[in-house]
């Protein structure tokens, strides 16, 4: 894609999603004037609506860099953290701290079983140093098994945790703050700032490993750096949000459709696009039951997600095996 | 440019050994052997993809004193199985085979530049803007072939280069690795036996895992290659023009 039509498109997507930020902050269950507020209405927005809609945006974009950063290591258009069994694994995690009352270690808990699902899922799916998809697909449905037995086997241990734990499973902005999207925010554009360096090679992964070796990366190294990168930020959404699928699986696909494949084009491209997915969604997920009640935003995106799954499967066929 | 002495690297039950190996700066040289016989193994082991036992000189350095990123300079390897991943159009598939020349950021003018030129002499220029992945088998071959070219090193390291590509693409393909190869070492694994013997400066005959018959054009000998082959091979000699025939033992 010519830099001049990616810069037009970014320019759009960055005003959709500011568009966006501003429906969300005014619309839900109160609706608040954007200018002149009362003191109810500045403490409703700054301490409830501002948190949740900004904390969806990260969240999602999140989500969708580490999704786009999974099919680069896994070489496989399906990879996000969801299908990798890394979303599971990291609520694994994270309801063990939640068990051991140590709900401020939530990420850091949510990061070691991340990796540790990841890690596995990619060993089993490794052959000859080749990722097989379809075994990549096999291993994460089995790593993510595993975990959401581990998780109701604690939950079945302890009661009083439970119906929290059911809800923040299901995915959600509805526990947001300032603090986490503070913390969030840090976590993102450090990891964007620290893989900015490896566009061209992250680019070059995607050749088989023996080019990519014999073109100068180290395709290794670069491996490890990912996967720890993808991890934070899986397991940041997560602790904060729950499991919320599929958007890390969709969104890439789309801007690659759009036919930005690069790194340098991608990345970018999908920090806002999965912000502005997310806010959209949330938008809808608190605004489409009467009388404000809500719905775990986890279930509209994978209700999307699946649909999306679905006709990537039976159309599209083709562009599932660009990774043969 | 290359000496080896007493090499041996193995892999499985696999081993291949070459006793004594040295190769000029320059010149067309084809690994030639049946399957399995260690012509891929030999190229990865130049490449330093496969570690070994001996001695490994590579322009007068010990080959265990280069970093990746030193001999990468010098050395450029086109596996024979390569894939992409990804629907990069041609042009930018071609341009990442100058990474080694970049600051790991981003290409430069010159970058794009010769490029330019390498597409245009591998003849893929009109490819320019189509995706990668929607290629013909041949097509790719020569694309990942032009991005070896252009990574521009000493020396190039090709594994059967010309398996997938039609005939025409051959003769000029052909045409422009000898025209290379006057500054170039390349070095490439070949199954069409005419074509090497036709084209290239030197042999080099694999043999379950030894290097067995290191020879030039005028001393090759048709009952060594018939033993080497395990079919009956015979030159044909016709207007000053060589050709060759075989058929099983």
């Amino acid at each position: 894609m010519k830099k001049s039509n990616w810069f037009i498109i970014l320019f759009f997507m960055t005003l959709a999603l500011i568009v966006a930020t501003v429906f969300a902050v005014s619309i839900g269950a109160v609706k608040l004037p954007l200018f002149n507020m009362t003191t109810v209405e500045k403490n409703i927005f700054f301490n409830v609506r501002l948190p949740r809609v900004l904390l969806a945006g990260l969240v999602g974009a999140a989500l969708v860099m580490s999704g786009a950063l999974f099919q680069y290591v896994m070489k496989n258009p399906l990879a996000d953290s969801f299908t990798t069994g890394t979303s599971a694994s990291s609520a694994m995690g994270a309801v063990i701290a939640i068990m051991l009352g140590l709900e401020k270690l939530i990420p850091l808990f949510a990061l070691a079983g991340g990796l540790t699902g990841l890690t596995a899922v990619y060993k089993i799916s490794s052959v000859r140093n080749r990722i097989q998809p379809v075994t990549m697909l096999l291993a994460g449905i089995v790593i993510s098994t595993f975990a959401s037995a581990t998780i109701s086997f604690m939950k079945y241990l302890s009661d009083d945790a439970v119906s929290s734990i059911i809800f923040w499973l299901m995915g959600g902005f509805s526990s947001a703050s300032i603090s986490k999207v503070i913390i969030l925010a840090i976590a993102i554009i450090g990891s964007y700032l620290s893989i900015r360096s490896d566009f061209l090679s992250l680019d070059i992964i995607c050749f088989d490993d023996m080019t990519a070796e014999a073109s100068g990366v180290n395709v290794a190294r670069l491996r490890r750096k990912i996967f720890f990168i993808a991890s934070l930020l899986t397991a940041f959404s997560v602790g904060y949000a729950g499991i919320i699928g599929f958007a890390g699986l969709v969104i890439p696909h789309i801007i690659r459709l759009l036919r930005m494949v690069k790194a340098a084009e991608l990345l970018p491209m999908s920090l806002i696009g999965g912000g502005l997915f997310m806010i959209t969604n949330d938008l809808i997920a608190r605004t489409i039951l009467s009388e404000g009640q809500e719905l775990p935003v986890g279930i509209l995106t994978s209700f999307i997600g699946g649909i999306f799954f679905l006709t990537l499967l039976i159309k599209r066929k083709k562009e599932l095996f660009y990774f043969d | 440019m290359i000496r080896l002495d007493e090499i041996v690297a193995t892999q499985g039950d696999f081993s291949l050994s070459v006793k004594s190996l040295s190769i000029k700066e320059s010149g067309l040289v084809a690994v030639l052997g049946n399957n399995g016989s260690g012509k891929t193994t030999f190229l990865s082991l130049l490449s330093g993809l496969k570690s070994y036992e001996g001695s490994y000189e590579l322009s007068g350095k010990d080959f265990g004193s280069y970093s990746a990123k030193s001999a990468g300079e010098i050395l450029s390897l086109l596996p024979q199985s390569g894939a992409l991943n990804m629907p990069f159009d041609v042009f930018y598939v071609v341009l990442t085979g100058r990474f080694i020349h970049t600051d790991g950021r981003s290409y430069s003018k010159e970058d794009f530049d010769e490029t330019e030129r390498v597409m245009i002499e591998t003849d893929i220029m009109h490819l320019k803007e189509r995706p990668f992945n929607e290629l013909s088998g041949g097509e790719k071959q020569r694309v990942l072939l032009a991005r070896t070219i252009n990574k521009d090193t000493k020396v190039l390291l090709l594994d059967e280069p010309f398996s997938d590509t039609d005939i025409l693409h051959q003769h000029k393909l052909i045409g422009l690795l000898k025209e290379l190869a006057k500054k170039k070492l390349i070095i490439v694994v070949i199954h069409d036996l005419s074509l090497a013997i036709r084209e290239f400066e030197r042999f080099l005959f694999f043999e379950s895992g030894t290097l067995s018959y290191d020879v030039t054009p005028e001393e090759i000998d048709e009952e060594r290659l018939s033993s080497i082959f395990g079919v009956r091979v015979k030159f044909i000699k016709e207007a000053s023009k060589l050709f060759i025939y075989t058929e099983e033992v």
